[in-house]
């Protein structure tokens, strides 16, 4: 009698366990029963990213045939007329302008990277690189001449806005991160003592622990890629 | 007695097994748990593919801008007109992006003024200008200096405010034309910028307006040092 109480008690507590141990397990996997259906969505994403991507290089194949087609055109258009033999070149150049075409030329490079914070014991928005420090190098930039400008290939045109969006950075609604390559063409000269001022922003930032490299290019091999936005307006019109 | 010992022992070894199997069962359990990156990617990669659809919808845009184009061109062509009004209109679009022509339309002027304790600074505009073409600004001029892509905002012996080798001065009109609403939410948002230039107790005012003209930059720069690039010349 003893006994039998002994082995009823004895599977009694075992069986509590289990049912215990399989009700919590049964709690779990139905909390991370979603895993399996998170990759199939991933997959999937990651599918239609690689066909959107895709679909992006062709029809940016397509815009470069037009182009090409249309400066024919323009060129066919304005060499029927003497008049006018100088209106594709003035377009041509107006699009040089506009940033509408990728350029290569002499300048500057700079590179801004996020200090080490293992190593610097400033404030951490010190040794950070803030949307506001880029603004400042590039208004820096134009003040020394540069003629086109990109920031991790974004070119910079008239209305190009430059805002942080969380850890990241905007520039023409795209986002970018660190590290910050800044192009720049112009006179590698001014350029260079345009940001190397003593008391210039990019000594401030500098002292702030942000990782500075400039680099002169006296060779033309910086390459400026084109403004991939569209110039559209749709609230401004001429004014006569 | 000895059924008894049988018992136990089968027992035991179910319970060894089924404890064994709660503990595999327990482990792949935790190895699924990275579900945290997972969850984390899969934003990303809609992030990504929100991405590429609007950059290639901004190119189909572009294409169907030069098809447009190419059609005038060849229609023209054909007709064998002696002067081209299409080649005309395409200067006259790119003279008003560059801002060569005064333009007229809806936005906001903000103006800003030194007071008795503080002053403007030209990070201020330098700033505003920024707020404003983030919010989509089409059109942008400071006390009728227009902002072009080459247009810098600088402090010339630590006094002077020069916008595009000018040395202007205040009260600082900021002309903008844009989306009006837009323009005035970017600026008014709590912790924006008209928060954070009272904050520090400067002067600011701005009005929203469907008649704001801004005038056209008055230099024709010529590029220098930059040329077009394509490989082939390499």
């Amino acid at each position: 009698m003893d006994n039998k109480l002994k082995i009823a008690i004895l599977l009694g507590i075992m069986c509590l366990f289990l049912s215990a141990g399989i009700a919590i397990q049964i709690k779990t996997v139905s909390n991370s029963s979603t895993t399996v259906g998170k990759t199939l969505v991933e997959n999937e994403l990651r599918d239609s990213v690689l066909r959107w991507k895709q679909k992006y290089e062709n029809a940016y194949e397509t815009l470069e045939t037009k182009e090409d087609e249309l400066n024919e055109l323009r060129d066919n258009v304005s060499s029927k007329d003497n008049n006018y033999s100088g209106l594709s070149n003035r377009l041509y150049n107006y699009n040089l302008l506009l940033g509408n075409t990728e350029v290569i030329g002499k300048g500057l490079i700079i590179t801004l990277e996020d200090g080490d914070s293992s190593i610097i014991k400033g404030f951490a928005t010190d040794y950070i690189v803030h949307d506001g420090d880029i603004l400042e190098i590039v208004n820096s930039l134009k003040n020394a001449g540069a003629e086109a400008i990109s920031v991790n290939g974004q070119r910079i045109i008239n209305n190009t806005g430059i805002t942080c969006a969380g850890n990241v950075i905007l520039i023409n609604g795209e986002k970018i991160g660190a590290p910050f390559v800044i192009r720049a063409i112009g006179a590698p000269n001014s350029l260079y003592s345009g940001v190397k001022i003593p008391g210039g922003y990019l000594e401030l930032v500098e002292k702030g622990g942000v990782q500075v490299k400039i680099e002169q290019v006296d060779k033309e091999t910086i390459v400026i890629p084109k403004y991939e936005g569209v110039y559209k307006f749709k609230y401004a019109s001429i004014y006569e | 007695m000895k059924g008894k010992v049988a018992m136990i022992i089968s027992v035991g070894c179910t319970a060894f097994i089924l404890s064994m199997v709660m503990f595999t069962q327990f482990k792949t359990v935790e190895k699924t748990d990275i579900t945290a990156i997972e969850t984390m990617r899969e934003t990303e990669l809609r992030a990504e593919l929100a991405n590429w659809k609007q950059k290639y919808e901004e190119i189909e845009e572009k294409i169907d801008e030069r098809n447009e184009k190419i059609v005038e061109y060849k229609s023209e062509l054909e007709s064998g007109a002696d002067q081209s009004n299409v080649l005309e209109n395409e200067i006259k679009e790119a003279e008003g992006y560059l801002g060569y022509t005064d333009l007229k339309g809806e936005g906001i002027i903000v103006t800003l003024q030194d007071n008795e304790n503080k002053s403007i600074d030209y990070s201020d505009l330098l700033t505003l200008v920024n707020e404003l073409n983030s919010a989509g600004a089409e059109a942008i001029s400071i006390n009728d200096e227009r902002i072009v892509s080459r247009s810098e905002i600088t402090l010339i012996n630590n006094t002077f405010i020069f916008v595009n080798d000018k040395k202007i001065a205040g009260p600082y009109v900021v002309k903008a034309i844009g989306d009006k609403k837009y323009l005035e939410s970017a600026l008014t948002i709590k912790g924006g910028y008209i928060d954070l230039l009272e904050n520090e107790e400067k002067t600011v005012t701005y009005s929203v307006d469907d008649n704001i003209i801004v005038i056209a930059y008055d230099k024709r720069p010529s590029l220098k040092y930059a040329r077009e690039y394509s490989e082939s010349k390499e």
